[in-house]
């Protein structure tokens, strides 16, 4: 037994896990995963409050049910015209207009995890054929698509669309969506490509190939499974900046006017010179979206340290 | 007297499996001028020994009983700063090749500079540096390299400089661990050659570590062999390698080929090394052994010697 | 492959970069729904203005030639004229671009040094309080929603202790005063400064903190460390002289993977302290459909953007001998 051995049967996690792990044995695995990333407690944080926001979402469908004054755009409360602080009517206040901030913040959750989600979710389809692809064809493929990455990369996403909106007017929230997935894609394609790679060297992908299977069966088969997890845990990541993006752009005035976002009502409260006077309703909206980032990132973080502890870090900042 | 005397070290790391029995009772000395050799299968301990007297050892590790003893003071009774002291310039290490050894972002030259500076107050920077273009012409290397970077070598070249760096601040002792192992089996030659000379020529005492029993018959004057933690076989390369006392060691022998001597058949020996969470009752051979008797089974041999200075930690050593 | 080479074969690959985009800027903005003459005149412009613009930009002539006649114009500076300030669009530039520079420069180098310092010494004390205290921070103001970050901090600090203004980058009464002296005026953009550069401090330097610390611990697990400690060299050297030198390389190329995100925030702090800056103009002239602006202020922020990420690459080259040799 030589010391550094030692050192290492002492670290929880190996040094050089086995690279990759395949998808099917992450299946298999499920359980004795889950028991990995149970004994995470920054990551069950992470999932509880995940948990207390989809709550939320759900609760949002309650609110104008009970009242139409409580719906969170066109809910005026009649007997209100102006920002007022909480109450037993209106839990977290009013707005300016007299809706009601409670249940505006429940709906933002809503659209928060619409938008991440289905954002992320387009994005890391995108980068996962992407990068199989480049990673598997190679020479001219993998040039291109990886140029066409790293220029994605150096864009600086939220700007861009302040110019696309510029020209094709508002964006409503579905292309929106398209759009953070056509610029969060390159990151993931870049680990995907780096993943098939390895993968492809693989005797068993050769032994297919001599076999006679086709690219498509190759690739659907025998990779697609083994990047799925990684795909999987850049979607915890993608989801967050989905939402953030979505959050900044609302703040700056360029949202959809047809929801409510958080980002929505921080621009509101700023616009209307409410920021100062109305800390009811300045501060949930931020909190809220704070603590999705920071859910998002501890489940993801946790993700890491089960699928696959050595993977670079850098990439995964953005 | 000897210049290193190891008396009794008993090692263990904690981990989350539980406890590794690494060391057990190992003893030996090493006297001035003198190369000896440690081998033994990788995870037998052999590093572990290394790192304990450079007291290196990984933060789980827990020395349980012995005695490190370097010019008759016992480096375990040593606090961190004079232990700091002690090492480079008093006991020395060439590390494995395979290593990444050398710091990547530093000039190789800065990096054995640094080694004397630290060490001795009494050189200024320039007369660092004479002395370092003295080292790399003395192991053989072009002494403009030194303001190169570990990368632009190749893998004998950072091997050299290694020594160089090992010899910078004239130790007494030497550890080699593992010093050829992943160099090709002409530069692992010239390497060999190489220590050897430095070690008549400098006077230098010699710890070598290494699985291949070749290289320890080639580079020592005595070696030892190492099982599952102990240290199972101890006394002159000649009469070891000729006549040795322990069952292992045979095996050892058996299982390698000889590139001088006439042809035979290799036998590996059956079995796995033991794991060392819970390492077998009695000697620690016995379920590979082909001599096991009940009394092997139950308890630990004691060292015995047959001849002088030739020793085996064996209950039926052959006579 | 030495450092000349390695700049030279980076700075084309980054002016390929450039020329990509401004391609796509234009495709945008001509194959947009619409009259493209709508996107660089003002419909309070005389006829008279209306040609000459129409003329300058080859509006009616075929795309080819136009593509042509917008790279021409780029290369000579001649941006056409903004709507909002009727004034030629690189004039005003010139006078945005220092000001984006000395805020961002600052907050990107302010946050990578802390990031990088407190990264290391808190993988150093691993398990401490101290690591467990600054790391729990540093995680927390990273996910903070940088706005919202900036509203809080302008709320207490400005609006409640008035310690610091409310947004601009000058007071005007200090800079019209004959008597200032440049000290007086440098003090003054300081004053100004601190707020938007706290919220870029903080919002960027918990992750480059945990990155480094993460690095650093995998570093001091390397081979060499353990040379390092064999030589007998003191605990210090070996930190800051074997083990951060290697681990901050990582560190370095996610700065550069990230600028292109940073400068998203960057906009938004302009904004929000009115700080006249190219993010907040680029902002500004997108809500004011002052088209001409808008297109080259992006094109200035992500020329911006890759002259950064070049001169990230060549720290880089410099930290690591493997590049640069």
């Amino acid at each position: 037994m030589s010391s550094r051995e030692g050192k290492r049967t002492n670290s929880s996690k190996p040094r050089h896990r086995a690279f990759p792990r395949t998808g099917i044995r992450w299946l298999r695995h499920l359980e004795e995963n889950w028991r990995i990333y149970r004994s995470n407690p920054m990551g069950m944080a992470g999932l509880v409050l995940l948990a207390l926001f989809g709550l939320m979402a759900l609760a949002s469908f309650i609110p104008p049910l009970i009242d139409p004054i409580y719906d969170p755009m066109s809910g005026v409360d009649p007997i209100i015209d102006t920002s007022t602080g909480p109450s037993w009517r209106h839990w977290l206040g009013t707005d300016f207009m007299g809706r009601d901030i409670f249940s505006q913040l429940l709906t933002g959750a809503r659209v928060a995890f619409m938008i991440g989600i289905s954002a992320a979710f387009m994005a890391v389809a995108i980068g996962t054929l992407v990068g199989m692809t480049a990673g598997y064809f190679g020479r001219t493929v993998d040039t291109l698509l990886m140029r066409l990455a790293d220029i994605i990369m150096v864009l600086p996403g939220l700007l861009v669309i302040l110019i696309l909106s510029s020209v094709v007017g508002r964006l409503s929230i579905w292309n929106l969506v398209i759009i953070i997935a056509l610029f969060k894609w390159a990151g993931v394609s870049r680990v995907i490509r780096a993943q098939t790679l390895s993968l492809s060297v693989r005797p068993y992908i050769e032994a297919a190939r001599v076999a006679g299977a086709s690219h498509a069966r190759i690739l659907f088969r025998h990779i697609l499974p083994n990047v799925l997890p990684l795909s999987f845990l850049y979607m915890t990541f993608g989801v967050t900046s989905a939402i953030l993006i979505e959050a900044a752009l609302s703040f700056l005035g360029f949202g959809d006017p047809s929801t409510v976002s958080w980002g929505m009502m921080l621009q509101w409260v700023w616009k209307t010179g409410h920021m100062f006077k109305a800390p009811y309703w300045l501060i949930p909206p931020g909190v809220c979206i704070s603590l999705i980032t920071l859910s998002f990132y501890l489940v993801g973080r946790a993700l890491d340290e089960v699928l696959n502890p050595r993977l670079r870090k850098e990439v995964l900042e953005q | 007297m000897s210049l290193l005397e190891v008396d009794s070290l008993t090692v263990h790391y904690l981990t989350a499996k539980g406890k590794v029995h690494a060391l057990e009772e190992v003893s030996f000395d090493l006297k001035k001028g003198e190369a000896l050799g440690l081998v033994g299968e990788s995870g037998c301990g052999k590093t572990t020994v290394a790192m304990a007297i450079m007291k290196l050892l990984a933060p789980n590790a827990r020395v349980l009983s012995g005695k490190i003893l370097l010019r008759g003071e016992d480096l375990l009774r040593k606090g961190e700063e004079e232990m700091r002291k002690v090492r480079w310039k008093e006991v020395s290490m060439v590390f494995q090749s395979a290593m990444n050894a050398l710091n990547p972002v530093h000039r190789v030259g800065d990096q054995i500079v640094e080694a004397i500076l630290a060490h001795d107050g009494s050189f200024s920077e320039e007369e660092a540096q004479k002395r370092v273009s003295e080292l790399f012409a003395l192991v053989g290397l072009d002494p403009n390299r030194m303001r190169d970077y570990p990368h632009q070598y190749s893998g004998g070249m950072r091997q050299r400089a290694i020594i160089a760096m090992a010899l910078a601040c004239e130790p007494s002792l030497v550890i080699a661990d593992e010093p050829t192992t992943a160099l090709d089996v002409v530069v692992q030659d010239q390497i060999l050659g190489e220590m050897k000379r430095l070690q008549m020529d400098l006077h230098l005492s010699l710890l070598y570590i290494s699985h291949d029993i070749s290289i320890i018959a080639r580079a020592c004057d005595r070696m030892g062999v190492m099982y599952a933690g102990q240290l199972v076989e101890l006394g002159p390369t000649q009469k070891v390698l000729e006549a040795p006392l322990h069952p292992y060691t045979r095996g050892l022998l058996n299982s390698y080929p000889s590139l001088r001597g006439p042809k035979k058949r290799l036998r590996p020996i059956p079995g796995e090394p033991p794991n060392l969470w819970e390492p077998p009752e009695g000697c620690r051979f016995h379920p590979r052994c082909p001599r096991a008797s009940e009394i092997c089974r139950s308890s630990c041999p004691p060292v015995v010697s047959l001849e002088n200075g030739h020793f085996a930690r064996c209950h039926r050593p052959r006579s | 492959m030495n450092l000349r080479l390695f700049v030279l074969v980076r700075s084309v690959q980054i002016l390929i970069t450039f020329f990509i985009i401004m391609t796509l800027l234009f495709v945008l903005f001509r194959l947009a729904p619409g009259d493209p003459v709508a996107f660089l005149t003002d419909p309070q412009m005389t006829e008279e203005e209306v040609a000459l613009l129409s003329q300058q930009f080859g509006l009616d002539q075929p795309l080819h030639r136009q593509y042509l006649l917008y790279v021409w114009n780029f290369i000579r500076g001649e941006f056409g004229i903004s709507f909002y300030y009727h004034r030629p669009v690189v004039e005003i530039l010139k006078d945005r671009l220092p000001k984006t520079a000395l805020l961002f420069t600052t907050a990107t180098i302010l946050y990578a040094f802390a990031g990088i310092t407190w990264g290391k010494i808190l993988a150093w004390k691993r398990g401490s309080l101290l690591d467990t205290s600054v790391s729990l921070f540093g995680l927390l103001t990273h996910t903070f929603f940088l706005p919202w970050l900036a509203l809080i901090l302008i709320w207490i600090f400005a609006y409640h202790l008035g310690w610091f203004p409310l947004n601009a980058m000058i007071s005007p009464e200090i800079w019209l005063d004959p008597e200032s002296g440049w000290l007086r005026k440098g003090l003054d953009i300081l004053h100004h400064m601190v707020l938007p550069l706290a919220v870029l401090f903080l919002t960027h330097f918990g992750g480059y903190t945990l990155v480094m610390r993460s690095t650093m611990l995998e570093t001091l697990r390397e081979d060499y460390i353990l040379t390092a400690r064999a030589k007998g060299l003191p605990e210090k050297v070996i930190r800051n002289r074997h083990a951060a030198p290697n681990a901050a390389l990582p560190v370095v190329t996610s700065l550069g993977l990230s600028l292109a995100f940073s400068i998203n925030g960057g906009a938004i702090t302009e904004t929000i302290f009115s700080w006249p800056g190219l993010g907040r103009e680029l902002v500004f002239s997108v809500s004011n459909s002052d088209y001409p602006l808008a297109q080259a202020s992006f094109l200035l922020i992500a020329a911006f953007v890759l002259v950064s990420n070049l001169i990230v690459d060549i720290i880089y080259a410099y930290l690591d001998p493997r590049i640069r040799y």
